[in-house]
């Protein structure tokens, strides 16, 4: 039996939906005015672990990840971020976090050392702890040979680095992640993929959220399968691929819960 | 802390693009060249064809006489010609368009050594500066023995003040705006459509800060722009209107004094207002097309500024105040109570719109709707 570790991220009855406009409305080919996006979630998520989030498009992994971020608020339910309301508190829970998407860009004209030091300063970090994880952090992961280089001139690697790395300037105690390797040629996944073990190895929750199972096989701790917005199943990870791969154990609760349709 | 950093990014990503510092002074250049060369042509292109029945003073005696008439004649025209009286009362009806001239010759014309010829008209008649062409074209070509004069009735200032009232309060509405249009779009459509502003909302960095840092850094970049352009004008405007520099030195210490602080106080304004256009919209282009319309709407109240005679209820409304004001202190007028309302109103509405701002940026409907 695993030891429970302690618990970081706390989602108590997640529920988001949104108004659909007559525009969206058409595209889907549905009547409703609203699209349930997020219902009812529940979840943990433990220090020093890797979360993912498993389901289909359009399961509503990324509102549930926007609401974890303060992003978006929750139509009800409340989330915990190291004990701070996402609804009451989101300034503390956003200094506790690190978002990262592919749809956050960093402005390419800057250097690495630029927006290192910029994103320091929106997060409040002091100086010398700055140029001290700058140090830290630009060695351990390789930019420090490029951190004067305008970003648009880096490659999609190094480019992809640096966005991580200015995502915990100010060292967060939960790094949260959409779609991590989403269109990523396999290189730049893999520094990605790299970074999040990295993560964990230094005492890092991580949260992600994905529709591939190689890479959640890869790093995942525990595991939510989440589909229509609602968690349909939430266990560590060996508890899904004891006995079977976890494809399987998710087309299985899949059809347990759609029926035959795909 | 966090505001000075975000109102110095904006600064860095300006002061360090070789491109961006061109593209905000080159309108003030290319209007130098261009109204410079347009003037040229402009006041080369004074003939005219259109035929006329002038009637014009005359005071003193001389054969030449016949010959401008026969001049004009040759052209097509007719001239009645009064005898002048009263050299001060010809030249006021000169000025208000009753005749066309006042051609005075100096005593004993015919017979005199030295004698001289003076053609009172206005220029911005076209009748009495057509007038005043041909007649002393013809006079010029006879007479080497006397010297020919022709004589504007109103004071170049305060015929230079009269456009300067009427054109450049527009002009500098439409100079600041493509000025404040200029970085704003790229700044704050641009960063919303390029996914770098989520990236900053993602932080713990308060909204409000983002819009003020916004409006207060992309303001003085576009008053650079700005000044460059009035700049350009400023320089070009006396030679297109065919008026002497001496126009400025007419304005008072005061005047300047006022207009200042009347455009600045429009800067922040405009900025902001395009700020919430840009972030309303969900990419650059689609900003562009409101912003676009803005301007139209913008020109227009300029535009009917100049022709309306407004009260003072004008200085309550933001950016026509700022034209119409600057209108009156271009006459030569010092609106100095009116001057600061506009100002007051324009730094309340500033407020408001950066308020507007903020509350944008929290709106997840807004930043994050589909
Ligand atoms: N801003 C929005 N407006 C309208 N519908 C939305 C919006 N965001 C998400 N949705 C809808 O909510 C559902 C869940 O979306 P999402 O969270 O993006 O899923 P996932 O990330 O798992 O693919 C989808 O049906 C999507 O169309
Ligand atoms: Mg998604």
């Amino acid at each position: 039996m695993e030891v429970k570790a302690e618990e970081i991220v706390r989602a108590e009855g997640l529920c988001k939906s949104f108004p659909l406009s007559a525009k969206l409305r058409r595209i889907e080919h549905t009547s409703k005015t609203r699209q349930i996006a997020v219902d009812g979630l529940d979840f943990s998520a433990y220090r020093g672990e890797i979360y993912g989030l498993l389901g289909p498009n359009g399961a509503g992994k990324t509102t549930t990840l926007r609401m974890l971020s303060t992003l978006i608020r929750p139509d009800a339910g409340d989330a915990f971020v190291c004990g701070h309301s996402v609804v009451r508190e989101p300034g503390r829970v956003r200094d506790k976090i690190g978002f990262m998407t592919g749809e956050l860009k960093l402005e390419s004209f800057f250097t690495p050392d630029y927006l290192f030091d910029f994103f320091g300063a929106m997060h409040g970090v002091e100086k010398a702890v700055l140029a001290r994880r700058k140090r830290e952090l630009f060695s351990r992961f390789g930019i420090d040979r490029f951190a004067g280089v305008k970003v648009k001139n880096l490659s999609t690697g190094m480019t992809q680095k640096v966005s991580l790395v200015v995502s915990i300037v100010h060292d967060p105690d939960v790094v949260i992640f959409d779609e991590p390797t989403n269109g990523l040629d396999v290189l730049t996944a893999k520094v990605v993929t790299d970074f999040l073990a990295e993560l964990r190895a230094m005492g890092k929750s991580v949260i992600l959220s994905t529709h591939i199972f190689s890479l959640v096989e890869k790093l995942c701790d525990r595991v939510g399968i989440i589909i229509d917005g609602r968690m349909i199943a939430d266990a560590p990870l060996g508890e899904f691929t004891r006995e079977k791969s976890l494809e399987t154990a998710f087309f299985d609760l899949y059809h347990a819960v759609k029926g035959e349709e795909l | 802390m966090k505001l000075g950093a975000l109102i110095r990014k904006e600064f860095f990503r300006f002061f360090h693009d070789p491109r961006l510092i061109v593209t905000m002074l080159l309108p003030g250049l290319l209007i130098f060249i261009l109204y410079s060369v347009l003037g040229s042509i402009v006041s080369s292109d004074g003939e005219e064809d259109a035929t006329y029945s002038f009637r014009a003073y005359l005071s003193g005696e001389s054969q030449t006489v016949a010959a401008v008439e026969a001049a004009i004649a040759a052209g097509g025209s007719t001239v009645e010609w009064l005898p002048a009286d009263d050299l001060e009362a010809a030249k006021r009806e000169v000025k208000e368009g009753n005749v066309a001239a006042l051609v005075v010759f100096s005593d004993g014309f015919d017979a005199a050594e030295r004698p001289s010829v003076e053609i009172y008209y206005d220029l911005q008649n076209d009748e009495s500066a057509a007038f005043a062409m041909l007649a002393g074209a013809v006079l010029q070509e006879i007479g080497a023995r006397f010297t020919v004069e022709r004589v504007s009735v109103r004071a170049d200032a305060e015929l230079g003040a009269q456009i300067m009232s009427q054109i450049l309060p527009l002009l500098m509405a439409v100079l600041v705006f493509s000025a404040c249009m200029s970085v704003t779009l790229e700044a704050v459509a641009g960063e919303k459509e390029r996914g770098t502003l989520s990236t900053i909302l993602v932080t713990s960095v308060r909204r409000s800060h983002i819009a003020l840092a916004k409006v207060v850094a992309l303001s003085c970049i576009a008053s650079i722009g700005a000044a460059s352009s009035f700049l350009g004008v400023a320089l070009s405007m006396p030679r297109l209107m065919n008026v002497s520099m001496d126009v400025f030195g007419e304005y008072s210490a005061a005047s300047y004094l006022l207009l200042f602080p009347l455009i600045v106080s429009t800067v922040p304004l405009i900025v902001s207002l395009i700020s919430i256009v840009s972030a309303y919209s969900r990419s650059l282009k689609e900003a562009s097309a409101y912003t676009s319309v803005l301007m139209i709407v913008v020109m227009v109240v300029s535009l009917v500024s100049g022709f309306i005679s407004v009260g003072d209820w004008v200085t309550a409304i933001p950016l026509l105040n700022a034209v119409a004001v600057m209108q009156t202190i271009l006459t030569g007028a010092l609106p100095v109570w009116q001057a600061l309302v506009s100002v007051g109103v324009n730094l309340l509405f500033t407020a408001l719109a950066v308020w507007i701002i903020s509350a944008m940026l929290s709106s997840e409907r807004i930043m994050f709707g589909k």
